[in-house]
């Protein structure tokens, strides 16, 4: 009974746990309104100040607004999200993207952190599967005098029981 | 400041520091190995502590009873191996 | 001065070198016990007080640095470069680190002020903290070689010298630019402490683990400098680059945050070390790790590898930091492999269901975010190197791959404190999970019926999923380290008859570590309520003319005037925005764009009224060329407050950390007639 419980609790937690990672995912917006707003935050700002399209606002910038502007016309004329991203890297190179692509090399970029992340846990559980295998049996409480004697003045030095004031 | 002046006191801390880095001084700390008897003390506290934190532990209802005799014999029986030579290197 | 000042920072130089050698010389005599014509330990005292002078010295230079700002000694190129005449006196003090030169030499100041704390105090333990002292004075070298050959910051002016600076920069001419570097920068440069002991530890076989109780202090201040400076960091992005947010995963935010994370999972697994004797040659990787880290940070910042916002300060000083990289790597190896024999654990972990394998789970997590960071900050190298072009890799990466990993380890923070140390069964304490379940799926429940949709028209939106997750998550870690205050309140309530506050209290002094702990942990959970609130923002921006109006949340924003003002610094223009709310005017704030004289720069001063629901954050972003009108932004951010609350009480819980706990031998225990030693006390908790 217990033993069917724990399975049920396992299968559950890696249910969870699948979707959580799909859910990491597949995310991303596809509401039309919000295109502007999730776009911008794909894109990088070109002038060398590292910041999002979406969010460059630093006084003087010769590039974000122009970048802006092309974004909006993108949209209205009806471009997909890829055709977009694609134009805008076509354009002002790979950096403009603000995160690698998910193909070529740049997977790699994806990839790497999950495998990373995978082999340490996979360690990990081994590790402590050879630790807990390798685990000393309890060894019974020996009663000698000496030993009763030792042992009485440790539960008396570490453990005032309940007579204790604390 | 001149570039003299800069120079100058630049010559002088050079010498104060030099003096108080090298002044024949005899009082300072000698290093002594630790012995033996002094690792086995500290350990001996260490395991103190990790006792009353497993009685704590055990109260405040982390442990069920057969969980907590287990590690408090683990416990005690290297606590008592430690005190046991303690006691020899102290009569020693 | 600056004659002086060069001089001074020789003579730093010679003395750390004499420190070195002679430490290094002295205690090598001392380990072999070859005998010599002089004392090691009078060697040994010598190279200690070298360290001191050295200190004494670069304090020297360091004063000499600031006694130029202040005298407008434009004949020095750095003070040229990053000061003028009108700019106020604090900012005198931050030209000292604006720039790469200054920096370092504040770098190497701290080391030596470090140094000089841990030299006086050497007679804890004279033998190790020779060691510890010798290592120091190693870095210390490479830190006074650099700022004597590489980056002189007294290096003077070829031909006429002009009558002004040229101006600080004006981002870095806020007041938290005063505080935010010198924290940031005790942080970086205190791990080199933990790590000289934990080099000079293993080096010198130190018997048992009582070094780590000795470093503990040492490694709690640096990470409580680290956590400080990166968070007044983020509030200075937040306040003063004005677009909105507080944290834009910049590689040099990046690198700052890659030593705190390592870390931390230093400052968890040593107490593995010293509770058990378990994990000693992780840990020794960890520490040696922090300290690389941070001189990677430092090379990455200042080495103009990787592209960033905070672009002042780059220069060709990268190759010596790679080469002392590579020494440092060089010189952990080698003394790991010549002594780790010295480092076999006593002992293993038990159980999975235990504090230790939590504490292993927590350090695999921060680890591994560690990599992601590190791995997201140098892609962009490595593609240019493979494919031959660069990448970005910017917020849309982190957000992906980092938030997963950090809301797991949220939910770790909250399972580990109701696990005990040593060894369980899930059964046994399954009942301590149950409340902190509740509390998380109500909050989940309350989350969907007051609004935040993580689906949105069919599919997932990434934004109000992960901010649901983390404040659930938050609500259940919350309501377990309550529940383990009270728990451990009520075993004390239940031994003295004490009240719950007082028993809390005497809890919390009677184990000061673990009890800080937690709060640091809660502090952990408040800070991540606030960034969670992130994926509410809201944004308007638009012309406003006078008297027109911006809605935005719950309030309006109407513009009643613009005005200029000038002062020798600045020249500045501001609009007067009155703030309603629901028809009536609440107050009025006043964004403003500064055009500094110096440096003839344009800056943005954000006007920020901060609640604890929500931040209005409003940008004065200069005028519309084509209509003359003024462009306002608004943001409404929510729960950004709380970010800052969640710091002052991880700094409040890392302070309880370090107070030493009520020694166990206050208490008079009642024993039976016949035993009369006088007895340690009862109840300790370890941590």
């Amino acid at each position: 009974m217990r033993a069917s419980h724990r399975l049920t609790f396992w299968i559950k937690g890696a249910q969870a746990l699948a979707l959580a990672v799909a859910v990491c995912f597949s995310l991303g917006a596809s509401n039309a309104s919000s295109r502007f707003n999730n776009l911008s935050h794909r894109l990088m700002c070109t002038c060398g100040c590292a910041q999002l399209l979406g969010e460059c606002n630093h006084v003087g910038c010769t590039e974000s607004g122009r970048e802006r502007n092309e974004l909006s016309a993108a949209i209205a004329a009806g471009d997909s999200d890829q055709q977009i991203l694609a134009s805008f890297a076509a354009k002002y190179g790979a950096t403009a993207l603000a995160a690698p692509r998910t193909h070529g090399f740049d997977l790699v970029a994806w990839i790497a952190p999950f495998a990373v992340f995978a082999a340490a846990l996979l360690g990990t559980i081994l590790l402590v599967r050879r630790w807990s295998i390798g685990k000393t049996p309890v060894p019974a409480e020996v009663h000698d005098p000496a030993a009763d004697a030792l042992r009485e003045k440790i539960r008396r030095e570490t453990d005032a029981g309940n007579e204790g004031e604390f | 400041m001149t570039e003299t002046q800069g120079f100058i006191a630049g010559v002088m801390l050079a010498i104060a520091l030099g003096i108080y880095t090298f002044w024949p001084e005899n009082g300072f700390a000698s290093q002594r190995e630790k012995t033996r008897l002094e690792y086995l003390l500290e350990r001996k506290e260490q395991l103190y502590e990790n006792l009353r934190d497993l009685n704590f532990e055990y109260r405040a209802g982390k442990y069920p009873e057969e969980d907590f005799i287990t590690q408090r014999t683990l416990l005690e029986n290297e606590t008592a191996q430690l005190l046991a030579e303690i006691e020899h290197l102290q009569q020693a | 001065m600056a004659a002086f000042g060069s001089f001074a920072l020789l003579i730093a130089l010679a003395l750390a070198a004499y420190n070195l050698f002679a430490g290094t010389i002295a205690l090598r005599l001392i380990a072999t016990g070859q005998p010599a014509r002089i004392s090691p330990e009078r060697l040994a005292d010598t190279a200690r007080r070298a360290g001191i002078a050295s200190f004494i010295a670069v304090t020297g230079a360091a004063f000499a640095l600031v006694w130029s700002v202040f005298n407008n000694d434009f004949s020095i190129t750095y003070i040229l470069e990053h000061s003028n005449r009108a700019l106020p006196a604090p900012y005198k003090f931050a030209a000292l680190w604006s720039g790469q030169e200054g920096s370092l030499l504040l770098w190497a100041w701290l080391l030596g002020a470090y140094g000089f704390v841990l030299r006086l105090t050497h007679k804890t333990d004279v033998k190790l903290y020779a060691y510890a002292g010798t290592i120091l004075a190693g870095v210390q070298v490479f830190f006074l070689a650099v700022v004597n050959f590489a980056a002189p910051p007294f290096s003077l002016l070829r031909g006429a010298i002009p009558e002004d600076g040229n101006g600080l920069n004006p981002l870095l001419q806020y007041p938290e630019m005063v505080i935010h570097p010198p924290m940031l920068y005790l942080g970086y440069v205190g791990f080199t402490i933990p790590f000289a002991f934990a080099l000079g530890a293993l080096m010198m076989r130190y018997p048992g683990e009582k070094w780590i109780k000795i470093t503990r202090g040492w490694t709690m201040v640096t990470w409580l400098f680290l956590t400080m400076g990166i968070f007044l960091g983020m509030h200075w992005a937040y306040a003063v680059l004005g677009w909105g947010g507080y944290w834009g995963w910049d590689p040099v935010e990046n690198a700052s945050f890659m030593p705190w994370l390592t870390g931390t999972a230093f400052l968890h697994s040593v107490m593995m070390q010293e509770r058990k004797g378990m994990m000693k040659s992780w840990n020794v990787w960890l520490i040696f790790s922090t300290f690389m880290l941070s001189i990677l940070g430092t090379l990455l910042t200042r080495g103009g590898l990787v592209s960033s916002v905070h672009a002042f300060a780059q220069s060709s000083i990268g190759n010596w930091f790679i080469a002392f990289l590579v020494f440092v790597l060089a010189v952990c190896i080698f003394t790991y492999i010549l002594q780790r024999s010295h480092l076999k654990s006593e002992q293993h972990l038990e159980s999975l269901v235990s504090r230790e394998s939590s504490f292993l789970f927590n350090n695999l997590v921060l680890l591994a975010a560690c990599f992601v960071i590190l791995w997201g900050t140098l892609f962009p190298i490595l593609s240019e190197y493979v494919q031959g072009s660069k990448v970005t890799v910017g917020p849309p990466f982190y957000n992906r791959v980092a938030v997963p990993i950090g809301l797991f380890l949220l939910f770790l923070t909250g399972v580990g404190p109701l696990l005990p140390w040593r060894a369980t069964s899930l059964r046994a304490i399954r009942r301590n999970f149950v409340i902190p379940a509740i509390a998380l799926w109500a909050t989940v429940i309350v989350c969907l019926a007051v609004g935040v949709r993580p689906w949105k028209n069919g599919s997932l939106d990434a934004g109000d999923f992960y901010a649901l997750v983390a404040f659930a998550l938050s609500a259940g870690v919350f309501t377990a380290i309550l529940s383990e205050f009270l728990r451990g309140a009520g075993v004390i309530h239940k031994q003295t008859r004490r009240n719950l506050f007082a028993a809390m209290y005497l809890l919390i002094r009677r184990n000061t570590r673990r009890y800080g702990g937690y709060i640091i942990h809660i502090g952990v959970v408040i800070v991540v309520v606030g960034l969670a609130g992130a994926a509410f923002n809201r944004s308007e921006e638009r012309e406003l003319p006078l008297h027109g109006t911006l809605p935005i949340g719950p309030y309006t924003l109407e513009c009643v005037g613009f005005t200029q003002d000038s002062n020798l610094n600045y020249n500045s223009e501001y609009a007067l925005l009155d703030v309603y709310r629901d028809g009536k005017k609440q107050f009025q704030i006043t964004p403003e764009k500064r055009v500094y004289l110096a440096s003839e720069q344009p800056q943005t001063m954000v006007a920020i009224h901060s609640v604890p629901g929500w931040d209005l954050y409003v940008v004065y972003e200069g005028t519309n060329p084509d209509t003359g009108q003024p462009i306002i932004k608004a943001f409404l951010n929510p729960l950004v407050s709380w970010i800052w609350a969640g710091v002052v009480l991880m700094v409040i819980g890392t302070f309880i950390a370090l107070v030493p706990s009520l020694a166990p031998a206050t208490a008079t225990v009642r024993v039976p007639a016949r035993q009369s030693a006088p007895i340690e006390p009862a109840l300790k908790g370890g941590d």
